[in-house]
């Protein structure tokens, strides 16, 4: 699946996207977390911190490590807090 | 008059430019402890004055400057000061709010509001020296820019003073005229219009009275390590990238308004992205005093004046009007700073006249989406009344009027107040926001757009349990502005109203508790829809226009929000309400 960061995810990961393989949204988690060390700040462990969101496909957002996810889908990785 | 509690001077500044007089009003404790500062005492002063009686534009109506108890502490993001009156934009309660020396140099004039009421015999600067009063003449001031006026000020009237001032919008009674302190603006609503209605271009303030504090040494402390935490991940976006770069983020979401709110994706967004911008532009960063966040983002080529940019301004002056350029863009931040016209109703208005240029309704075939020069034509016409300027200084819900062809319908405005850069039918919670908002369309004083950027709700299909969610966004927001805290700090607690009742503790003295605030800010709620009950308010008000309810967002047809939905939403926020 394709995973994009926006803002200071982006930021952090030095990419906007990528291309990954994962069964859930705890294991995708993990995996950047471990290709990314400098997403320490975004990620912990199988989840992001509470600063950031998840979104899959433009539409919903997700924070459960054990959303199912597809190999069609499209998770973007963002800040939580939109204000400004 | 009693003694003051820690924190405050106990009383307010009344001034009537009129005559010059002056008197200083006791403020009760009791008063005090229930609506604190900013917006909240602001709000009970309106009432005591009887604002909502007067037409916003008369002399007789109130003016107010509010501080708050934090204002002047160690507590980061405190120097702020709310902007208090009746709106001529929308006819209602309006509270604006800014940073930053002004606050701190304001509240050190001995009181804890400044109330100007009547109008000055010629245009004039309200010079607040401690507690020596007198009205300048500042005819020479006329037509000044924001920053020229600030900048002429300070420099006659000499060290320590901290200017609030209008630029020519707010000379000409433009309804969304702003007030600006060191480049930044007590921005929506029209305060600027009243400020230029008292026959005021400035307000200039000096003072050495300073507050004590109940418990100084475990406040430092407190503030110390509230500093630390706010240089953590809750604020990196608005330290390291600024609010603009919400602007990436809502187009590929679908929520980024464009061309006047027909779509929710504008083709162009990268092109004028905080990165591409940054390309051709160096970018420093700023911010309020006593801030450790420093959110502003200020971009200037060389040997030019730089411009601060958020993603409000972004917006409604790039994609909003169809304009992709961001020379354009920038150049028109920064000619609505120097005017002095709030950037969401400039854009939201200008955007509005586009379509109907469009739909041939208006007779100025210039006025076209995407063009650049026509949208910066505009806002000079706008900020000086000239031409169709007149009309569109009159806000997009009044040129709708005037216009006809029910071209209300697709006014971007919420009780006359410009929406700013949510799409409502694809943020449905924050549709509810902006519908019940006091002031109207308005995502400070609704944080509503959480909840949708959240698994809490399905934001496109939002049901009656969002109601609850967007009311805490909104109790928050009125507690936050009314201590008064920067809402860009929201984010680093973890229990809002227990760290502020400790604040509240700290500062005071006062035994304050998390419930007693959450009933605090319900009271500051409640009261700016007294006052709006007062000014006329039905509930008719409380929806969006036509667009929004009738035609499903463009390109996204799961965006679709019905009067019956909204209607439902809102019965449901007044029953929870108490409304």
């Amino acid at each position: 699946m394709r995973v994009e960061f926006l803002g200071i995810p982006r930021e952090r990961a030095g990419v906007a996207d990528l291309e990954l393989e994962a069964e859930t949204l705890g294991q995708l988690f993990a995996t950047l977390a471990a290709r990314f060390p400098s997403l320490e700040d975004v990620i912990a462990t199988d989840r992001l911190r509470a600063s950031f969101v998840a979104n899959i496909n433009g539409d919903r957002f997700v924070s459960d490590p054990r959303t199912t996810l597809h190999d069609d889908d499209c998770v973007l990785i963002l800040s939580a807090d939109a204000g400004g | 008059m009693a003694p003051a509690p820690p924190g405050y001077h106990g009383c307010y500044l009344r001034i009537d430019v009129s005559d010059g007089r002056v008197e200083r009003v006791p403020l009760p404790e009791t008063v005090l402890r229930q609506f604190l500062g900013g917006s909240g005492l602001g709000a009970w002063l309106l009432l005591e004055e009887e604002g909502a009686d007067r037409d916003a534009l008369d002399p007789a109506a109130p003016l107010a400057f509010v501080f708050s108890p934090l204002v002047g502490s160690p507590l980061t993001t405190s120097a702020k000061f709310a902007v208090v009156s009746k709106s001529p934009l929308t006819d209602r309660f309006n509270d604006s709010l800014a940073g930053s020396g002004f606050a701190v140099a304001g509240k050190r004039c001995g009181c804890d509001a400044i109330v100007i009421v009547g109008r000055a015999t010629s245009l004039s600067t309200l010079v607040i020296d401690d507690d020596r009063i007198r009205i300048d003449a500042a005819d020479d001031l006329r037509g000044a820019t924001c920053r020229a006026a600030e900048a002429t000020l300070k420099a006659r009237l000499g060290p320590g003073y901290q200017v609030a001032s209008i630029g020519p919008a707010g000379e000409h009674a433009v309804r969304y005229a702003t007030i600006s302190h060191d480049g930044r603006h007590a921005g929506r609503g029209g305060s600027g219009a009243v400020l230029g209605s008292k026959n005021l271009k400035a307000i200039a303030v000096r003072g050495t009275m300073r507050c004590e504090w109940a418990q100084p040494g475990a406040l430092t402390e407190y503030s110390k390590a509230l500093s630390k935490r706010s240089f953590g991940p809750a604020t990196a976006k608005y330290r390291e990238l600024g609010t603009a770069a919400n602007l990436l983020t809502f187009n590929r979401l679908g929520v980024l308004p464009t061309r006047n709110f027909q779509s929710g994706t504008f083709e162009a967004a990268v092109d004028i992205s905080p990165g591409a911008i940054s390309e051709t532009y160096s970018r420093t960063r700023a911010s309020c005093v006593a801030c450790t966040i420093g959110c502003e983002h200020i971009y200037a080529r060389e040997n030019e004046q730089g411009v601060r940019l958020e993603y409000e301004s972004l917006f409604a002056l790039g994609p909003l009007c169809g304009v992709s350029d961001p020379d354009i863009v920038l150049r028109a931040a920064g000619l609505c700073d120097d005017l002095g016209v709030d950037t969401i109703s400039t854009g939201g208005t200008i955007a509005f006249a586009m379509e109907c240029v469009e739909r041939g309704w208006l007779n100025a075939p210039w006025l076209q989406f995407g063009s650049g020069d026509a949208m910066m034509r505009a806002i000079e016409m706008i900020g000086r009344r000239e031409g169709l300027g007149d009309l569109l200084a009159e806000g997009s819900r009044r040129a709708a009027h005037t216009i006809g062809h029910h071209s209300i319908a697709f006014a971007p405005q919420v009780k006359g107040l410009e929406i700013p850069g949510y799409e409502p039918r694809a943020l449905q919670t924050m549709a509810l926001g902006f519908a019940v908002g006091a002031r109207g369309a308005d995502h400070n004083r609704s944080g509503a757009y959480e909840v949708d950027f959240s698994d809490k709700v399905d934001r496109k299909h939002v049901t009656l349990d969002a109601v609850h969610h967007a009311i805490d966004t909104e109790d928050k927001a009125a507690l936050m502005d009314s201590l008064i805290l920067c809402k860009f700090l929201r984010g680093v607690f973890e229990d809002f109203y227990a760290e502020a009742a400790d604040m509240l503790r700290l500062v005071t003295g006062w035994d304050a508790t998390a419930d007693e605030l959450r009933d605090t800010a319900r009271r500051i709620v409640h009261a700016k829809r007294q006052f709006n009950l007062l000014a006329g308010w039905t509930p008719d008000e409380d929806t969006l226009p036509d667009r929004f309810l009738e035609t499903p967002l463009s390109g996204d047809p799961e965006a679709t929000l019905s009067r019956e939905q909204l209607g439902s939403l809102v019965t449901e926020y007044h029953r929870q309400r108490g409304w």
